[in-house]
């Protein structure tokens, strides 16, 4: 028995179209893709980036600046920029008058081998000598304390530390 | 990491000595023949990459543009003989076992390990013309083919000056020196082996004024103090200690 093909489901408007090119015609997500090498200056970029055209035809390109630091800021509500002195970078480097250390080592230099210097070493370099000094004469008490301690010996971890934390920044003295 | 680098790495140990190069260099100049494509490296992709199994060692030097071309080309794999101890260095006198120079002897020119390779001066070679114009003949030169170690070349035994195997053995310094088995002499190993692509030997060495000299690299000028880093700055600006901040707590 011969079912009736209800017309009304089937509607022309909903038949896919056909395609007798390529079916996505060249058409690309470039929010997908990385666009290869950005070249030119930042400069020429942002003059580029004004121009009406090139924003309509690539709305999602971002200029790129890799992170350069911008030394000032634009005026609010406005597009002037102002240079501010204080953030470009202040290059600081030390004078090498009579620095004979070079980038590079010579193949002729012998291998240098410096083992690690240990807390154990600084306290041997710091007061070994007066130690074994005060040992031969006789200065120390029975538990290995010395009798006339030096301005080292006679730190304790709280002064050490306190001393430690003495130093201020000179910044802001006139 | 770096021991396992150096035990994986194809790149012959003897390579990497005469070019003196960083190890990191030479790995990433060969990667140009070898990864075919790289996904770039950004949040959207998965980091894969599409590259050639093995690498095949050629007589140019694998950190060379000429490298990188012949391996854009995948070709059979080249099985070559492990060998445990490489004992063929530059400036050794061999002789040549096959090959139309069978019999002569000859000078070491170069190595190259990874192929099991010898390249011996003036022997088994070819010759070519070199800038043939119409008015001009050309210039004949040599081109060496490499002479496999073990099997194609031997050391000489210096005792009588003929092939020999060798081995490895220690001497009464400590040292491990080659040994022909037949006689027990020891075949020195030659200067030329200490040659980089920089020096002929490390003592004549050409300094250039980036270098630093011997003298000023031996130097120790710290003096061990008991003071910290920002102490030893204030002392050298001028800045005098002052009272310690008051004490700060976390609750």
């Amino acid at each position: 028995m011969l079912l009736p093909i209800p017309t009304s489901l089937v509607s022309y408007a909903q038949c896919r179209a056909l395609h007798t090119s390529a079916s996505l015609l060249g058409k690309r997500n470039f929010r997908k893709f990385l666009l290869g090498p950005k070249a030119g200056t930042l400069a020429f970029k942002n003059e580029r980036a004004k121009e009406v055209s090139f924003r309509k035809k690539f709305p999602d390109i971002d200029i790129p600046d890799y992170g350069t630091r911008p030394t000032g800021a634009h005026r609010l509500g406005d597009s002037t920029f102002i240079t501010v002195p204080e953030m470009i970078p202040e290059l600081v480097v030390p004078d090498l008058t009579d620095f004979n250390l070079k980038p590079y080592v010579s193949y002729r230099c012998p291998e240098v081998v410096q083992e690690e210097f240990t807390a154990r070493d600084l306290f041997n370099a710091v007061y070994s000598d007066k130690i074994t000094a005060d040992f031969e004469r006789g200065a120390l008490t029975e538990g290995g304390q010395p009798r006339e301690p030096s301005a080292e010996e006679a730190l304790t971890p709280e002064s050490a530390r306190q001393r430690a934390r003495g130093v201020h920044t000179d910044i802001w003295e006139k | 990491m770096r021991l396992t680098q150096s035990l994986l790495s194809p790149v012959g140990k003897m390579t990497k000595l005469y070019s003196n190069l960083p190890e990191s260099y030479i790995k990433r100049a060969m990667e140009k023949g070898k990864v075919g494509w790289k996904t770039p490296r950004a949040v959207q992709y998965q980091p894969k990459e599409i590259k050639k199994k093995h690498y095949r060692f050629t007589m140019n030097r694998p950190w060379t543009d000429e490298f990188a071309r012949q391996n854009q080309v995948s070709r059979k794999k080249v099985y070559v003989k492990p060998i445990p101890k490489w004992s063929y260095f530059r400036g050794d006198m061999v002789e040549v076992l096959v090959g139309k120079d069978k019999g002569k002897q000859g000078t070491v020119s170069q190595v190259i390990e990874e192929r099991n390779w010898v390249v011996v001066e003036g022997l088994n070679a070819h010759y070519r013309l070199v800038g043939k114009t119409a008015q001009y003949p050309g210039t004949m030169i040599a081109s060496e083919a490499p002479l496999l170690v073990d099997d194609h070349v031997a050391l000489l035994d210096p005792a009588d000056n003929k092939p020999c195997t060798i081995e490895w053995r220690y001497n009464e310094s400590g040292e491990r020196v080659r040994v022909s088995t037949r006689s027990g002499r020891i075949i020195p190993t030659p200067t030329q082996a200490e040659e980089t692509y920089d020096y002929k030997t490390a003592a004549t060495y050409r300094e250039s004024e980036r270098d630093t000299k011997e003298d000023d690299l031996t130097i120790i000028s710290f003096k061990p103090q008991l003071s910290t880093f920002e102490m030893d700055v204030a002392e050298s600006m001028g800045i005098e200690l002052g009272p310690p901040p008051s004490e700060t707590h976390w609750y």
